[in-house]
């Protein structure tokens, strides 16, 4: 058929829509499920992922590019990143303890970020680096936890729960996801913890720390942890540790958000201001002492600052 | 330039001509920066969504009426600030989502699964971000005020205010002040209140803007101010306001309205 | 893993780092690839034209371009038509790349044909032109092979008047003064000055007089310009664009001039 009458003759919407598309060139492709009852799901209508990636010849330093801010302050997209994040397992089952604070360079981007994720309410995962990776992808991990359920009928195990995060996460490595993550909870094996990171890192352990307030937070965890620990004496070490993290590192602090995961699942105990923690103590909470965690209280009329 | 092997023989280099360093390089750079500012604060049962509406790249002013906080439904109200282009266009998308979630269940979607919804889209674009900053604002099903804040690619938490642009830090730090109470101590035997009153959120809002407007370049020439109210929230506060709007489509219950100001132009 | 926050959610550089063994300290800046030369350059533009000028008046648009297409610093077409009709509604106006400029022309054209062979009752006004070449210039941003233009759409139809930009980034807005390139820098502000708060009271030959001493500065003070250029109106009795025309100008000022700031001899 000549060209100038092939043109003309298509008639129908599609030919004239795939035509439009031709010209526009839209890279989005919608499977007929984005208009019925699956509308709502994003780029997950179609079941699996799918991300569009710049046409470049290196996409990876395109993002790099444009997303990097220790090389290039003045970059456009700041990229939220989360910061002090900790677990560990005792006698009484998994703490889960993290700050609030998320940083895009050195601006405090906010104060009150949900860095413990509920992914069911048998696991929490936790958020260290990219704010979106984790959200994102223990979120999608959640769905496929349900779904093991849904095809199993028995909960999916802590081990595997993390194994499949981190198959999915390895996928993409190099590519720029960044997430530090501890998947915790409580399945037949008893109290888990297993670290996951976007290097494609899968630990099992009993006590981690992640993000850059790490190493404050190891300092009191390390010297504070035994098994045998009560469930109030590992509550407030968790959330010491955070504090010290908050206090003593720039990209950590705000508030402390603690969780405690039993044989019956996790449970939310409380949110402390890394301030307050400082000046006035936690409150009146099982396992404290009533007193500030700052140390001028300590050397109260004791030391030549004081006179 | 590396030692390279080359079969490509090179041309002699002119006598008198320097000869380059490899060619000039000008990478496309596909993102821009259009200035402005949106904010949004909710309360116990409304909703405030607002932006500034100059658009800018450099430091030419390209109008002094650009939009950047859309209606999407009868509760729930879009900010973006960032590229203007990718900006439009993902709000573009966002609605055509909705208009399909309307066909498929007869009704609007509710405000926390536009939330996941932009959260999806924002990250199906995670190595090749939408360069926008995106506040959603609106009531909830259980008819509480909502703001939603989203980074670039999708990281996303419910806030009672944000603040996000080019005057972000001039702005949120006084809404931490004025909203959260940060930095202030209540009269002994008072506290803060948890929930700011309509009126008082509005002159939040406008002084933000007027003081944004004063201190940054980029922001300034108008000012447009959406009010998401819940069912059967009193409508008082906004009676005899200046250049109001109202702009519901539903008989849902829920109602959006539009305040248009001036600002400074200069 | 690497602890230090900032150093999170971005690629790793393989080329620099990796097994991310970097010390923090030291962790490597962006630098300039140099094997990038051999592997994909990004168009740029080569036979360019320079700034496109619009306004609205009492009756419609009033937009203006000169006849240059430049190659580099040299003067190279001097009779090339940058202002396009489009339908009978529209007039669009670009300056950058020529060759990406005439292959838009090819497409609307193809648009606008298309259009009238479905004979449905719908004809294409200034609106839908914005709303087509502003998707067409994203989707092609969004491809990293961009059109080098920047587009300036103007147009009349139902009573309305309409004034649109559209770059090749695919950013867009609609405004009552518009310049392009270095006309956004010289005549914008002149532009702004005669025309806000003015668009439904100037005559069309009020709205010649802005354009033509907006053109003069530019031409005296943009070295990619030539003093030949034409004008297009788009009112209610449709778009007409004119011969090409040319200016007095005066250069007697430069007697005067003894160079700039310590230089006086």
């Amino acid at each position: 058929m000549n060209t100038f009458a092939s043109r003309f003759s298509s008639t129908s919407a599609g030919a004239e829509l795939s035509k439009a598309k031709a010209i526009a060139m839209e890279d989005d492709d919608f499977s007929d499920a984005s208009w019925g009852s699956e509308a709502g799901y994003g780029s997950l209508a179609k079941g699996v992922p799918t991300f569009s990636i710049p046409s470049v010849a290196d996409p990876t330093a395109f993002l790099r590019l444009h997303t990097d801010d220790s090389s290039d302050p003045n970059c456009r997209i700041k990229i939220q990143h989360g910061t002090t994040t900790l677990a560990f397992r005792f006698k009484g089952g998994v703490i889960v303890a993290v700050d609030s604070r998320a940083t895009a360079g050195s601006y405090v981007a906010s104060g009150t970020v949900k860095k413990v994720i509920e992914i069911n309410p048998y696991l929490l995962g936790t958020m260290a680096g990219g704010a979106a990776d984790c959200q994102y992808w223990e979120t999608y991990l959640g769905i496929h936890c349900r779904l093991h359920e849904l095809r199993n009928r028995e909960r999916i195990s802590v081990s595997a729960a993390s194994k499949y995060l981190s198959n999915l996460v390895y996928g993409y490595k190099g590519m720029g996801l960044s997430m530090g993550t501890m998947i915790c909870g409580w399945d037949k094996t008893g109290p888990a913890i297993f670290y996951v990171d976007s290097d494609g890192t899968r630990l099992k352990g009993d006590l981690f720390s992640v993000g850059s307030g790490s190493t404050f937070a190891y300092g009191v965890l390390d010297q504070g942890y035994h098994w045998d620990l009560s469930d109030e004496e590992a509550q407030e070490l968790g959330r010491r540790s955070i504090y010290a993290a908050g206090h003593r590192d720039a990209f950590s602090g705000n508030t402390c958000n603690l969780y405690h995961v039993k044989e019956d699942g996790w449970k939310f105990i409380g949110n402390y201001d890394v301030s307050k923690m400082h000046y006035e103590g936690p409150g009146d909470v099982p396992g404290s002492a009533g007193v500030a965690y700052g140390y001028d209280i300590r050397v109260e009329g004791r030391s030549s600052a004081d006179s | 330039m590396p030692a390279m092997l080359s079969t490509q023989p090179h041309g002699l280099p002119h006598p008198h001509m320097q000869t380059e360093q490899g060619p000039q390089q000008r990478q496309f750079n596909p993102y821009t920066e259009n200035g402005g500012t949106i904010l949004a604060i909710a309360g116990k049962d409304f909703s405030v969504i607002a932006g500034d509406t100059r658009q800018s790249e450099g430091y030419s002013i390209q109008t002094r009426y650009a939009p950047k906080v859309f209606r999407l439904t009868d509760r729930a109200v879009l900010a973006v600030n960032g590229f203007a282009a990718d900006g439009n266009m993902f709000v573009k998308k966002v609605r055509q989502r909705l208009e399909w979630y309307r066909h498929a269940h007869a009704k609007d979607m509710p405000l926390r699964a536009i939330a996941r919804l932009i959260q999806t889209m924002l990250y199906a674009r995670r190595f090749f971000p939408y360069y926008v900053y995106n506040i959603l604002g609106g009531i909830e099903e259980d008819g509480s005020g909502a703001v939603y804040s989203f980074d670039p690619v999708g990281s996303y938490e419910r806030e009672a205010c944000r603040a996000a642009g080019a005057a972000q830090s001039l702005v949120q730090p006084f809404l931490d002040n004025q909203i959260y109470f940060k930095n202030q101590t209540p009269a002994p035997g008072t506290s803060h209140p948890t929930h700011l009153p309509l009126p008082t959120v509005l002159k939040l809002v406008i002084d933000s803007f007027t003081g944004a407007t004063e201190r940054h370049i980029e922001v300034g020439d108008g000012l447009e101010i959406y009010v998401v109210l819940a069912k059967g929230a009193s409508t008082q506060a906004l009676e005899g306001i200046r250049g109001i709007q109202e702009t519901t489509v539903t008989n849902d219950g829920e109602r959006v309205f539009i305040i248009q100001r001036e600002l400074k132009k200069d | 893993m690497d602890h230090f926050p900032t150093n999170w959610g971005r690629p790793r550089n393989d080329a620099f780092d990796a097994y991310g063994t970097y010390p923090i300290a030291q962790h490597p800046r962006n630098a300039v690839d140099v094997f990038a030369d051999g592997v994909q350059r990004t168009q740029q533009p080569i036979v360019t034209g320079t700034s496109v000028l619009a306004i609205k008046y009492k009756d419609g648009i009033m937009m203006a371009a000169d006849n240059l297409a430049s190659y580099g610093s040299l003067a190279r077409f001097k009779d090339v038509q940058r202002l396009h009709p489009v339908g009978d509604y529209t007039v669009i106006g670009a300056g950058g790349d020529m060759s990406d400029f005439q292959y838009i022309q090819q497409m609307l054209e193809e648009l606008v044909t298309e259009e009238f062979a479905s004979q449905d009752g719908h004809t294409l006004g200034p609106v839908e032109i914005h709303e087509y070449m502003s998707h067409v210039m994203y989707a092609r941003r969004s491809k990293i092979n961009p059109l080098w233009n920047s587009l300036v759409i103007g147009g009349f139809k139902n009573g309305k008047s309409f004034l649109s930009y559209v770059d090749l980034l695919g950013t867009t807005y609609t405004a009552s003064t518009i310049a392009t390139g270095y006309g956004s820098m010289i005549a914008q502000p002149l532009l702004r000055k005669a025309v806000e708060g003015n668009e439904t009271t100037l005559t069309e030959e009020e709205a010649l007089k802005i354009i033509e001493s907006s053109m003069r500065v530019l031409f005296y003070r943009d070295a990619r310009s030539i003093n030949k250029f034409q004008v297009a109106t788009i009112t209610e009795k449709g778009a007409t664009i004119s011969e090409s025309r040319h200016l007095e100008t005066s250069w007697s000022f430069a007697e005067g001039i003894r160079g700039y700031g310590s230089q006086t001899q």
